[in-house]
């Protein structure tokens, strides 16, 4: 088995190593193609937006002509640049002013193009949080604490957080980020959120006496959390835009936010190009990576409990899901109508569905009003799904065991269940397990979506890490790497189940003595 | 120790049991024959309720089977069945076989189970097989471990559904020596089966059953060797026929006489055989000729695959008999005739004639 996995691993880094050198390779070829670039050239190039972000609509009406490619989060753009997916991308001026201080690869192409007021989201009916945060916004900038958080983080480039003195509190504000949004405004650092609108959260619930609480989220989701009362505020540099104010209520604008294209620099025209291009070995550059990737600010320490999370997830989901499937299994096979057909719905629609889609049903729809752990809200959708795939594979396994078997336990004086029990089941489980291993190996990588409400998992926590050093490499690579250990770990438990049910096991055994 | 009364068991508009009432006592071995689908399996299964009977009582010892309040597993633990497809459990060896039941059902320690499990399987000739998966034994094995499992639970009766039906020819005799061996030790038993000479020479009694009744009823000798009632004969003698309507003159002979060589040939009979066949029918039906404007006439060939003889039965109506009155208007058809014929015998009931006749052999 440890030869096994050692060839698994050396064929995956044999693998990456390959991908690694193909990659580094492909800017060169693309150079010619990608003539230098200006902003007037921009309309029929690849442009690369925030998927939900006004720049989106803003590509879609200004350059018709090209192709736009939507993104997830600012890091999956950023490597869509660096890698040559888009030719140019937009972003944040703010933020991208930030990265160009630590990034030379990239640059801005002209000035801003427009600038949008950003404002915090509440729910429409949620009128008295609006009003604090109002007075709130009025009083730090009358004292002048609103200046100085500009001046810190976005003027200054500042990245170390200030205390926010927290007096007695009375409840809690859940406050909907998302945490890779980029420095000034969201990023972790040391394994906490840090930047602008954290602060001004901080702030603001100090202000009105309530304890913060961070929820980490995607950003197309942000909307639909604050609408269902999941979050009460969302403090995410949130354009103000109006299709937006027709689903939420907005604060007065805390600030104006300009939006500006950057790209490569090598393919900006006038930027010029630093002279850093001498080559770094191979081996040291998977040092340098895994140092910033893995130990810098303790990283390791996210991707560990991203790992837990998913652990938890795949664990409880995989219990919950295969007793879900045994009711489900007993009702589809019952000689009652009134069972056999909920069971059959119920299983042609948990099939039919994507468990992305359920997740979110789930989340922002059944439990709309409660509040409720989103783990368990994954652990739920996950075994629903789980549970409609197990039932009918229980259901072939048991099927597979000849009637004539339950026959001859029955006519043997078994009991309906002690027929099942001692006969049919044993069969049934070693039919079922080879099929069951390969369900429970792909349960284990569905997870990996949980990030869509909320949940800090191990992909999300390669996300972060990521949206951190714009390196694409290390991170998914770790991610990929422990998600293979997990499975690894689940199929070796299965297989022991596997072999402890075979029973040519017991004659070999006894062959051999 | 069984007493069936009024059985009765449908499925949806088909009738398989009708009124069946038979008692069973210690000791007995009791033969059911009868040809396949008449209700012979179905019987069994009801007497252990692997099938819900519609209506009657079956009592068990006085204890009545469909009663709600009665422990039914615990009765099927002293009735015990043997299948006409083994059905051990895959899953166990041949011992496991043997012993999960006493361990699981009757509390008995593992090891005094394993002991017996294999006095029993010393019995049925097992003994060495006793580690191997039933999908390592040979049909008959696996049969002989079959009734060994059911041995193991020391029953009272068992009941074995075609235990045989399932079998290379050459198994047959291995599982049915061991029942055998059962008969002799005086177990009950209750045997569904289509081996006539083991059911003639192990039964102490030999139902036949045919369309969901009793038939006939009564020693080995008195149904195999004479049996009253017409099917039952029939089964018995293992009889073939082919039969006819013919209603007026304009019959088609070819197609009758192509019906009449497929019916040989499926019965391999000799080509003189059945040339000479060929020749009575047509002699016969030219002869009664006159005869089918007033009366339909019903021809029948019965083959007895057990004696090898034929035998014609013609039936009419009307006042005449042209044989006996000898108003034969052909001197040759009936030279014909009676040089094929061993016998002739005619006979009226009623206003119909019926004239029998046997093919000579050879």
């Amino acid at each position: 088995m440890k030869k096994l996995l050692l060839i698994g691993v050396t064929l995956l880094w044999s693998i990456t190593c390959c991908a690694v050198c193909l990659g580094q390779e492909k800017p060169d070829m693309a150079n010619a193609a990608a003539a230098q670039a200006s902003l007037s050239q921009l309309g029929q190039r690849r442009i690369g937006v925030l998927t939900g972000s006004v720049h989106d609509s803003y590509t879609i009406k200004h350059y018709p002509l090209a192709t736009i490619l939507h993104y997830k989060t600012p890091s999956d753009l950023i490597l869509a640049v660096k890698s040559g997916k888009v030719d140019a991308a937009f972003y944040t001026h703010e933020t991208l002013l930030e990265m160009l201080r630590h990034d030379h690869e990239l640059a801005l192409l002209g000035k801003p193009l427009f600038s949008v007021p950003i404002g915090v989201g509440f729910n429409k009916g949620n009128e008295t949080l609006r009003r604090q945060f109002n007075d709130f916004l009025k009083q730090i900038r009358r004292d002048g604490r609103f200046n100085d958080m500009v001046t810190r983080w976005i003027l200054q480039g500042n990245s170390e957080p200030v205390k926010v003195a927290g007096g007695k509190t009375s409840g809690r504000l859940v406050i909907g980020t998302v945490s890779d949004k980029g420095l000034p405004f969201t990023i972790v650092k040391d394994n906490r959120m840090i930047g602008f609108d954290i602060e001004l959260a901080e702030l603001f619930a100090a202000w009105i006496g309530k304890e913060p609480v961070f929820v980490d989220m995607e950003f197309g989701s942000l909307i639909a959390a604050v609408s269902t009362n999941k979050i009460d505020a969302i403090f995410s540099t949130l354009m103000i835009t109006d299709e937006r104010e027709k689903q939420i209520a907005f604060s007065e604008p805390y600030y104006e936010l300009g939006a500006s294209v950057f790209a490569l620099k090598k393919h900006v025209a006038g930027a010029a190009v630093g002279a850093d291009t001498h080559t770094v070995s191979f081996l040291s550059s998977i040092a340098t990576g895994f140092r910033s990737n893995i130990l810098q600010e303790k990283r390791y320490l996210l991707i560990l409990d991203g790992l837990m999370t998913t652990v938890i997830i795949s664990v409880l989901a995989t219990l919950f899901g295969t007793l879900l499937g045994a009711v489900v299994c007993a009702m589809r096979m019952a000689r009652q109508r009134v069972l056999v057909v909920p069971a059959k719905l119920y299983i042609a629609a948990l099939r039919g569905m994507p468990v992305l889609v359920l997740l979110m049903l789930i989340f922002y729809v059944v439990f709309a009003s409660v509040n409720i752990n989103p783990v368990i809200v994954a652990v739920i959708a996950f075994g629903m799904n789980f549970g409609a795939y197990t039932a009918e594979i229980f259901r072939t396994g048991i099927e597979g065991v000849e009637r004539g078997q339950t026959e001859a336990g029955i006519a043997l004086g078994f009991s309906r269940t002690g027929t099942f029990v001692h006969i049919v089941l044993p069969q049934m489980v070693r039919r079922i397990l080879p099929v069951y291993k390969g369900e429970l190996i792909s349960l284990v990588k569905m997870t990996s979506i949980v990030g869509y409400i909320a949940v800090q998992d191990l992909t999300k926590a390669g996300d972060i890490i990521r949206s951190r050093t714009f390196d694409a490499f290390f991170p998914l690579l770790m991610v990929a790497l422990l998600y293979f250990m997990i499975s690894w770990a689940l199929m070796q438990a299965v297989e022991h189940v596997e072999r402890s049910t075979d029973p040519r096991r017991k004659q070999r055994k006894a062959g051999r003595s | 120790m069984i007493r069936i009364t009024h059985l009765s068991k449908t499925y949806g508009p088909v009738t398989v049991l009708k009124d069946i009432s038979l008692q069973v006592a210690k000791g007995e071995v009791i033969s059911i024959i009868g040809p396949s689908g008449t209700g012979k399996s179905t019987l069994l299964r009801c007497l252990n309720l692997l099938e819900q009977p519609d209506g009657g009582s079956i009592r068990v010892d006085g204890v009545d089977l469909l009663d709600k309040k009665s422990d039914v597993p615990k009765i099927r633990q002293r009735m015990n069945m043997v299948f006409q497809s083994f059905n051990l459990f895959a899953h166990l060896t041949a011992l496991e076989n043997l012993t999960i039941g006493p361990v699981r059902l009757q509390g008995l320690d593992r090891h005094t189970a394993e002991q017996q499990a294999m006095e029993i399987l010393k019995l049925v000739g097992l003994a060495e097989k006793a580690h191997h998966f039933p999908d390592q034994l040979s049909g008959g094995q696996k049969q002989r471990v079959a009734i060994a499992r059911c041995l193991a639970m020391r029953p009272e009766i068992i009941l074995f559904d075609e235990p045989t039906s399932a079998l290379d020819p050459t198994m047959v005799s291995e599982v049915l020596a061991v029942i055998r061996r059962l008969a002799r030790e005086g177990m009950t038993m209750l045997i569904v089966t289509h081996e006539m000479d083991f059911a003639r020479d192990v039964s102490s009694r030999v139902l036949y059953m045919d369309e969901g009744v009793i038939y006939e009823q009564g020693t080995p000798q008195q149904i195999f060797e004479n049996p009253c009632k017409e099917k039952t004969s029939a089964f018995i003698n293992r009889i073939r026929s082919l039969s006819w309507r013919i209603e007026s003159p304009a019959y088609d002979l070819y197609a009758m006489n192509a019906e009449l060589e497929n019916f040989c040939e499926k019965q391999i009979l000799p080509r003189q055989t059945r040339q000479h066949l060929l020749l009575l029918v047509e002699e016969l039906l030219l002869l009664h000729g006159p005869l089918l404007p007033s009366t339909p006439i019903d021809l029948t060939i019965a083959y007895s695959e057990k004696k090898e003889s034929i035998e014609l039965v013609l039936e009419h109506r009307g006042e005449t008999n042209l044989l006996q009155q000898e108003l034969l208007p052909d001197e040759l058809g009936l030279t014909i005739i009676q040089h094929l014929v061993q016998d002739i015998q005619c006979r009226r009931t009623d206003d119909v004639y019926r004239l029998t006749i046997s093919l000579k052999s050879g």
